[in-house]
């Protein structure tokens, strides 16, 4: 709850939802929570205003309420707000695990936030039916969803549910089950009006699957950048042991027998050289991996744990390392982690064991303190001798607080490239809309078959310096784009870590 | 002694020993600089660039369909706009793009919303029922015209005279209602969906006043 989470989380909101909403957003993010009448009084909006933007942060469950005996107050979600920019990357996911029918259907999903099942897969039905490259059919749809919902990707939506006396309801999450859709009413429902369709089990997007891929891929990716390809696949199947017995966000895994992973990996048939040397790479894993895996028995020819704890703070080491770098250079970055594997050192001793000159390695010292990258400790010695009591200072470095300070530093530069863009593309509004109808006029000409002149006609009607202006901005908005996407992956690694507590 | 030489470190700021073990010279005071920092000081180090592979521009891509698909969307508020009256050749698409949006409301599972954000007609009824048995006078009268209407039951006459009666208090609680949802109208601007629904506040802004006074002992 800091002032850059409800700077970006409102510029989040007004690129998404346009102004109004991220005024009455901003309002709860800074209240907390409110009811509509103060809202009125205090973004001094018009009430019909006010109630449509709380219909679309409840719908995109970025906001809850709560009702009391007299009026219903309306709380902001702040984490869900950033979850937005990561739509693309779920996506992307789908896409790649599931292939493009899984996409469309998340896509729907997320752009309805929630809806029946029956509908999500018709309206996709409806929305493909005339492409004939993707190629879809109902039948293959139906399993997919099911599929989906199997793997926990899609999950059902809580259920309001009235209590006494009050006549908001109270939603209540339910838990998912796997839904029997029967084609033929499907089919029905394509055929006639949607509206008529009565199913009521309505299904969400489960983010924190997602999530849970997402971690998965970041360990596995490290321990194949760190050993190899093959010691990447032992950490997944290890990965999937742990899926077995222990909640998925559980800090540390039940042991694995070492037997139960040779027989997955001899199931495995592309990989001989893994099959063979199981056991030296789950040494090389333990030894050098980062500390992701712990052996803590000699049970069943050794068991191993995943301590999925440790492993997100490593992430965050790495990350915060990078940051370090890549702000104060590699000497800073020296004295960073001479320090953090030090815990407490004195000044003197960073200048002995970073073995930079004495000026140098002061400047960076305090140059990192300043950007509260380190912390200071003044230790008095108790009752010296001398007149002048001598302080030590034990320098050292407080992960979860850096841990902080980095996110910080990530939301501002969030907003700051969202604004960048928001400027950039208001500045360059004209030409690009001009563009985007030239573009279209074009699409549909080349569609109807039109001879090639009257395309060129229609083509240069943008010259050559609009052209120019034009490309250059795309550039830059692609830049931004790619930057936005880059901040959200920090942005994960940090929240990783936060999601486990201390 | 102790506590002596530990409230002299205390109250003065660092001693020259301190300073120099901090790496400050005598000399190396610099002069005090005034001007505000730079609003947007140049980078000491360049940025790294940006990996744009096809998994980053299919991303872009979807976002950007993602910000379309919403803008079109009813769940972008807009204001409605005031015309400066001055008519324009291009007011009339424009108008029709607005048309088109406006007839449209947010496509919500309602029974998960608030009332108050439901757009829904027919509430109102019941709270003005509500209001009419809550009220002790207007009980009070009521009882007294069906009482007079019991003991006069035999004139034909005075009965005409005290449905009259009830026909003007109907009319009068009509009226009140009427009162009460003007205000309601004016906030309201031209959408009609909602205009009969919600309860206009004024209850909860009387409580207050009550509060305002000070507590009923």
């Amino acid at each position: 709850m800091s002032h850059q989470l409800g700077r970006i989380v409102s510029q989040i909101l007004h690129r998404y939802f346009g102004e109004i909403v991220q005024n009455v957003g901003y309002d709860l993010f800074i209240y907390g929570s409110k009811s509509i009448n103060m809202i009125v009084k205090t973004t001094g909006l018009p009430r019909t205003r006010i109630v449509d933007s709380l219909r679309t942060l409840l719908k995109f469950d970025l906001a809850t309420f709560e009702s009391t005996d007299v009026f219903v107050n309306y709380k902001l979600l702040p984490e869900n707000i950033l979850l937005l920019i990561r739509y693309p990357r779920y996506l992307l996911q789908m896409k790649s695990k599931y292939g493009s029918e899984a996409e469309m259907l998340v896509e729907e999903l997320l752009q309805q936030a929630s809806c029946s099942a029956t509908v999500l897969i018709v309206t996709v039905m409806n929305k493909y039916k005339d492409d004939k490259e993707k190629n879809i059919n109902m039948i293959n749809l139906k399993d997919t969803f099911i599929s989906l919902v199997t793997a926990g990707y899609i999950q059902q939506a809580p259920v309001a549910e009235l209590n006494e006396g009050s006549e908001a309801p109270i939603l209540v999450p339910v838990e998912t089950k796997v839904p029997e859709l029967d084609l033929r009413d499907l089919m029905q429902a394509m055929a006639n009006n949607l509206a008529d369709v009565k199913d009521n089990t309505y299904w969400k997007v489960n983010y924190d699957r997602f999530h849970l891929d997402f971690r998965d891929d970041l360990m596995i990716k490290a321990i194949t950048r760190r050993i190899d390809e093959n010691a990447g696949e032992l950490m997944r199947l290890l990965l999937e042991q742990m899926y077995l017995t222990m909640a998925p966000w559980a800090a540390e895994s039940c042991p694995v027998p070492a037997v139960e992973l040779r027989e997955s990996a001899r199931r495995l048939a592309d990989r001989p050289l893994l099959q063979q040397h199981v056991d030296q790479y789950l040494r090389v894993i333990e030894e050098s991996g980062g500390e992701f895996v712990r052996r803590c028995g000699d049970a069943g020819g050794g068991q191993y744990a995943v301590c999925a704890r440790r492993a997100a703070e490593r992430l965050l080491e790495a990350l915060l390392d990078h940051c370090v770098t890549e702000r104060l250079g590699s000497k800073a970055h020296r004295i960073f982690r001479l320090i953090r594997s030090k815990k407490y050192i004195e000044e003197e001793d960073i200048q002995k064991n970073a073995m930079l000159p004495n000026k140098e390695c002061k400047e960076l010292t305090y140059k990192l303190l300043e950007e509260h990258f380190i912390s200071v400790q003044p230790m008095r010695k108790a009752a010296s001798a001398g007149g002048t009591a001598k302080a030590i200072y034990l320098y050292h470095v407080k992960i979860h607080e850096v841990a902080h300070t980095v996110r910080e530093m990530c939301y501002r530069a969030l907003h700051n490239v969202i604004s960048v863009g928001a400027h950039m593309r208001q500045s360059h509004a004209r030409l690009l809309d001009k563009q985007r109808r030239v573009r279209s006029i074009v699409h549909g000409m080349r569609v109807r078959g039109e001879p090639q002149d009257n395309i060129d006609d229609v083509l240069e009607t943008l010259t050559p310096p609009e052209l120019a202006a034009v490309s250059a901005a795309e550039a830059k908005l692609r830049t931004l784009a790619a930057a936005e996407i880059e901040l959200d992956r920090a942005l994960f690694i940090l929240t990783c870590y936060f999601a486990y507590p201390r | 002694m102790a506590g002596r030489g530990r409230g002299k470190v205390s109250s003065s700021s660092l001693t020259h020993d301190q300073l120099q073990a901090l790496g400050i010279n005598r000399g190396d005071n610099t002069p005090q600089v005034l001007a505000p920092p730079p609003l947007f000081p140049k980078l000491e180090a360049k940025p790294l660039p940006l990996n744009c592979d096809a998994a980053t521009d299919y991303m872009v891509i979807v976002k950007d369909q993602f910000i379309e698909y919403l803008h079109e969307s009813p769940a972008y508020v807009k204001a409605n706009t005031r015309t400066d009256g001055i008519e324009r050749y291009s007011d009339k698409y424009k108008l029709l793009a607005l048309d088109a949006k406006k007839g449209k409301i947010l496509n919500c599972i309602w029974d998960n919303m608030p009332p108050e954000l439901r757009p829904h007609a027919g509430r109102v009824c019941v709270t003005a029922r509500k209001r009419k048995l809550n009220d002790p006078t207007d009980i009070a009268k009521r009882l007294q015209t069906l009482e007079k209407k019991e003991t006069q039951e035999s004139a034909d006459v005075d009965m005409e005279t005290t449905e009259a009666n009830i026909k003007k208090e109907n009319e009068d609680n009509e009226e009140e209602l009427e009162d009460e949802q003007e205000p309601e109208e004016e906030i309201d601007d031209g959408t009609d969906y909602a205009n009969n629904y919600f309860d206009n506040g004024e209850d909860y802004e009387d409580e207050d006043d009550n509060l305002d006074d000070g507590p009923v002992y």
